[in-house]
């Protein structure tokens, strides 16, 4: 790991300057949400769940109130002999029912987003400055197919400017539901720049979308992209090992035994060797994984029940000897971001925490080179050296 | 069983202090070990808490190492012991044998117009398990558990492979295992002896659609164990052959799942949140009435919604395993059902400020811990609907926001309403009268100590803390510091309690009337003398001729 480390703090520039995901002192909200999905969470939290129980709350505080004032034996010396009213009863029956309802559907429709992994595909083609036609190959199983424009995506990047086209204004579509959907642009993409089509079923409001917006559902949509990367996770007491498979290959190539893929373990770092802040969520070797990508994480664990958690981007999932357990993030920004083990696994359950390290595309490449010259692999992405120096470019900028 | 009884029956004379106190058979004296057991239980529970608190009072592991001669492993073990052990000691050995054992044991026969339980025999039998129980849990605590740590630290909630010779190899977990399987078959029998007796020996005429409230919570309760416990003791003696005999039903190793417990575990655990809150619904029901002077509002709904909730907490069990890795149908489906219990449980809520509406409320000590119960229920209430969600509850699962929602309907509700019926039954059970301003004092010091203590947890679990942490994150120090601060509050009120006790029984010298409360008591233990005879009904009340009246 010693190699990696030095790599690591090539990247300290960025390091030190990205903003860290640590909880504040004090505070009563959510950690703040650095993916998009983490937003609809806390949107589902703060703009629907928590307004609803604090009016209930409320509303059952000053019934209390009320009877107390009004019902106490001074104020009202003769009780009343009520036992019974019919329409009171089904209304505080159904009341309940609709809320509950106005609860079920945004939740619902939340967990399969957080579940089902996404599938997103993208197409890039070349624009001529002629070419108004684009086809996007609709390969996926029936149940999955891009079947509505909001499950398509047609962006024009020029390379300086990416821009976002809208259905019906500036491009048709033709032949949703089947094997070939043609993408007619209303005009021709300019030569040179790149015709970008996304489609899939998994799709979820933009980053950064307003609250008010939220409610009325006038959010911006975008498909989600399948994962990029696998990011295996395996949980020991008391530390986490992760693998790229991804990354990995054979060292020789007629040996399928002989694959090898970046490997590390995790550990807390001792109280003197971090802040006082950190302590407790730093690690030696972080997880270091590509901005803006999806990240298909699974999790297993090696001798008792572990939890594998990044409260930033809303995710927990147990990681189960014999299982592999899978969920999936996407980072916005660039940045550390810390979690905690949460599942107790006996006697320093609270040393061992997850640290991730969300660093550009250039950056990511040259960190897997350098995992993969360490495990004694040949650079996957062009010589570490090169992408390291393009890497400290950007962070650079 | 009356001819058995017959020779004191007429005299009213009590046995010896030995026969009476360790063979007895007597319902009455039964429920007052039962008290006894769960106040030496809550005292254990409560100091354990005490340990918990002072410890996350400040960040490191700074506390503990006291006991442990500076060793901070044996510190960390300490901690994972004193949570779980909490846990199992709070939930086990003080709310079931208080609101089952004790209150339902006094109370049910009463309420019904039976002269003693079924089988008055196994009643003792019940008892009598829960101490061994007790004895073996104590064995268990001073046991080696993970290497020569005392002890098991894994949670109350037992799950392998921590549980297993994987994580805890030493006999602490065994002996945790047998405890578990007394205490269980002696819920099983006590729950079988209430289920006979209500359905066979209520007064004539009273039916089950008259009979009280109190006593319908015990009998939804009772079925709640008897169909419950027995998956607790498949689990545990499941577990129990993976760590002695070599069987792997959770091992992963050998083509097991421990997954497979986590399903069974919380098929018995859910409906045991309902088996230590319905109780006290029952108990909340009489006390409002009473208070309010004014019959319960929608009885018949206020009792089937005890039936709807005992009924879908059997269908909701694994909205407490969102994270394991169940498939999303899953989670929806456990989503759904468990939102549902919302509404039998806000048709309570309802129904006991309905019951209030109109009423002449006198603000004795029962009724104010009786409205702290409603309103703080309907607290921990609403968390739990936030937490129903699996999708938000990814980011709160084992963090301290389902700590705070479970302390609050537990902690905070289900031990309110402990209190609430104390005060409520004490002049009735003991013929003594408390001094009515230090059962004020104690419930608005507790009021205040429990929610300095649970309401700041919530912030903590929305930043992020997990739950089951011995040191936690510099970050959580301020609200962690509040809440133990709570802590003291909280003591000071339980300090209050002893001493408005120790001056009932000894000081105060005030006898209670019958019936203290007035004319909004209508259950049948108010027209008996306080205390009351060894034996009641000798002549068994009427509802079928004359003016008993059932509730």
């Amino acid at each position: 790991m010693k190699r990696s480390l030095s790599v690591l703090a090539g990247l300290g520039v960025f390091a030190a300057s990205a903003a860290l995901a640590t909880p504040e002192n004090g505070a009563i909200s959510m950690l703040p949400a650095e993916s998009a999905l983490a937003e609809e969470v806390h949107f589902f939290h703060n703009g629907i769940l928590l307004p609803i129980i604090t009016v209930i709350s409320i509303f059952v505080l000053g019934l209390l109130l009320w009877v107390i004032f009004r019902y106490n034996s001074k104020a009202n010396p003769v009780a009343s002999k009520n036992s019974h009213n019919t329409l009171l009863e089904v209304v505080w029956t159904g009341v309940p029912i609709i809320i509950l309802l106005v609860i079920a559907l945004p939740s619902f429709e939340l967990l399969f987003k957080e579940e089902v992994t996404p599938d997103g595909k993208q197409v890039v083609a070349r624009g001529d400055g002629q070419t108004v036609d684009f086809v996007f190959p609709n390969d996926f199983p029936e149940s999955r197919m891009v079947s509505r424009a909001s499950q398509l995506d047609v962006l024009v990047d020029t390379g300086s400017t990416r821009s976002v086209l809208k259905h019906r204004k500036d491009f048709t579509v033709k032949g949703w539901g089947e094997r070939d959907l043609v993408v007619s642009l209303t005009q021709p993409a300019p030569s040179g720049a790149s015709v970008i089509l996304r489609g899939g079923r998994s799709t979820q409001n933009v980053s950064d979308c307003p609250m008010a917006k939220r409610y009325v559902d006038g959010c911006e949509k975008e498909v989600v992209l399948a994962p990029t990367m696998t990011l295996k996770v395996s949980g020991y007491q008391w530390g986490w090992t992760y693998s790229y498979p991804d990354f990995g290959s054979r060292t020789d190539p007629e040996d399928p035994g002989s694959f090898v893929e970046p490997e590390f373990s995790s550990n807390m770092l001792a109280e003197d060797q971090t802040t006082p802040e950190l302590y407790r969520f730093e690690v030696d070797n972080r997880v270091v994984v590509p901005v803006g990508e999806t990240i298909r994480v699974t999790t297993t664990a090696r001798d008792v029940i572990h939890s594998w958690a990044l409260p930033s981007f809303a995710i927990k999932v147990d990681a189960v000897p014999g299982r592999f357990n899978e969920t999936w993030f996407r980072a916005e920004r660039e940045g550390v971001y810390y979690g905690q083990c949460s599942e107790i696994c006996g006697l320093r359950h609270s040393y061992m925490p997850i640290a991730v390290e969300v660093v550009s595309r250039p950056q990511f490449e040259a960190w897997i080179d350098a995992q993969r010259a360490d495990a004694g692999l040949p650079a996957m992405f062009g010589s570490a050296a090169t992408n390291l120096a393009s890497a400290e470019a950007a962070a650079a900028e | 069983m009356a001819d058995a009884h017959a020779a004191h029956d007429a005299h009213d004379h009590k046995p010896s202090f030995f026969v009476r106190w360790f063979f007895s058979t007597n319902h009455k004296d039964i429920g007052t070990l039962y008290l006894i057991f769960a106040i030496i239980a809550g005292i254990v529970g409560g100091a354990m808490s005490g340990l918990i608190r002072q410890e996350l009072a400040d960040p490191g592991v700074t506390f503990l190492t006291h006991f442990t001669g500076g060793d901070v492993d044996a510190a960390l073990n300490f901690y994972n012991v004193l949570i779980t052990y909490h846990g199992l000691m709070m939930i086990f050995f003080m709310v079931m044998p208080a609101l089952i054992g004790g209150f339902g044991n006094w109370f049910v026969p009463i309420m019904i117009g039976a002269p003693d339980m079924a089988f008055p025999r196994m009643n003792n039998i019940s008892f009598w398990l829960y101490g061994a129980s007790g004895i073996l849990i104590t064995a268990s605590l001073f046991a080696p558990g993970y290497g020569s740590q005392l002890g098991f630290g894994g949670g109350w909630v037992l799950y392998p492979p921590l549980s297993s010779n994987t994580g805890s190899p030493g006999p602490a977990m065994d002996l945790l295992i047998l405890s578990l399987h007394l205490a269980g078959a002696s819920s099983i029998l006590g729950a079988i002896n209430f289920i006979t007796t209500i359905f066979n020996m209520r007064a004539p005429g009273m039916t089950l659609h008259k009979m009280p409230l109190f006593a319908w919570s015990v009998l939804v309760t009772a079925f709640l164990l008897v169909l419950s416990l027995p998956v607790l003791a498949g689990a545990i003696t499941m577990l129990l052959t993976d760590r002695n005999f070599g069987t792997s039903f959770f091992d992963a190793a050998g083509g097991g799942d421990p997954i497979l417990y986590q399903h069974l575990f919380w098929f018995f655990g859910h409906p045991e949140v309902y088996i230590l809150i319905l109780p006290g619904f029952g108990i909340i029901s009489h006390i409002v009435s009473t208070f309010s002077k004014k019959p319960i509002f929608g009885y018949l709904g206020m009792a089937y919604a005890m039936v709807a909730i005992g009924f879908v907490g059997f269908i909701v069990w694994a909205h407490h395993m969102y994270t394991v890795g169940l498939s999303v149908n899953m989670k929806a489906y456990f989503v759904a059902a468990t939102m549902v219990i919302a509404v039998p449980t806000g048709i309570k809520i309802f129904s006991w400020i309905a019951t209030m509406w109109g009423g002449s409320i006198d603000f004795k000590t029962p009724m104010v811990w009786a409205i702290g119960f409603i309103f703080l229920f309907t607290v921990g209430g609403v968390t739990g609907v936030v937490l129903a969600n699996a999708g938000v509850d990814h980011y709160m699962h084992d963090t301290y926001y389902v700590v705070a929602h479970f302390h609050y309907v537990l902690s905070l509700g289900a031990v309110f309403a402990i209190f609430a019926g104390w005060y409520y039954w004490f002049p009735k059970m003991t013929g003594k009268m408390y001094r009515e301003w230090l059962g004020q004092a104690h419930f608005w010091i507790m009021f205040v100590g429990v929610n300095l203590i649970f309401f700041p947890q919530h912030f903590l679990g929305l930043q992020g803390m997990p739950r089951r942490y011995a040191d936690p994150a510099l970050a959580f120090d301020y609200w962690n510091s509040i809440s133990t601060y709570g802590y003291y509050v909280t003591i000071a009120g339980m300090a209050v309690f002893v001493v408005a006790m120790i001056d009932a029984f000894f000081v105060y010298g005030r006898k209670a009337a019958a019936n203290p409360w007035g004319e909004g008591a209508t259950t049948l233990e108010w027209t008996l003398p306080s205390p009351p005879p060894f034996h009641q009904f000798n002549e068994l009340p009427r509802f079928d001729k004359g003016d008993a009246k059932a509730f």
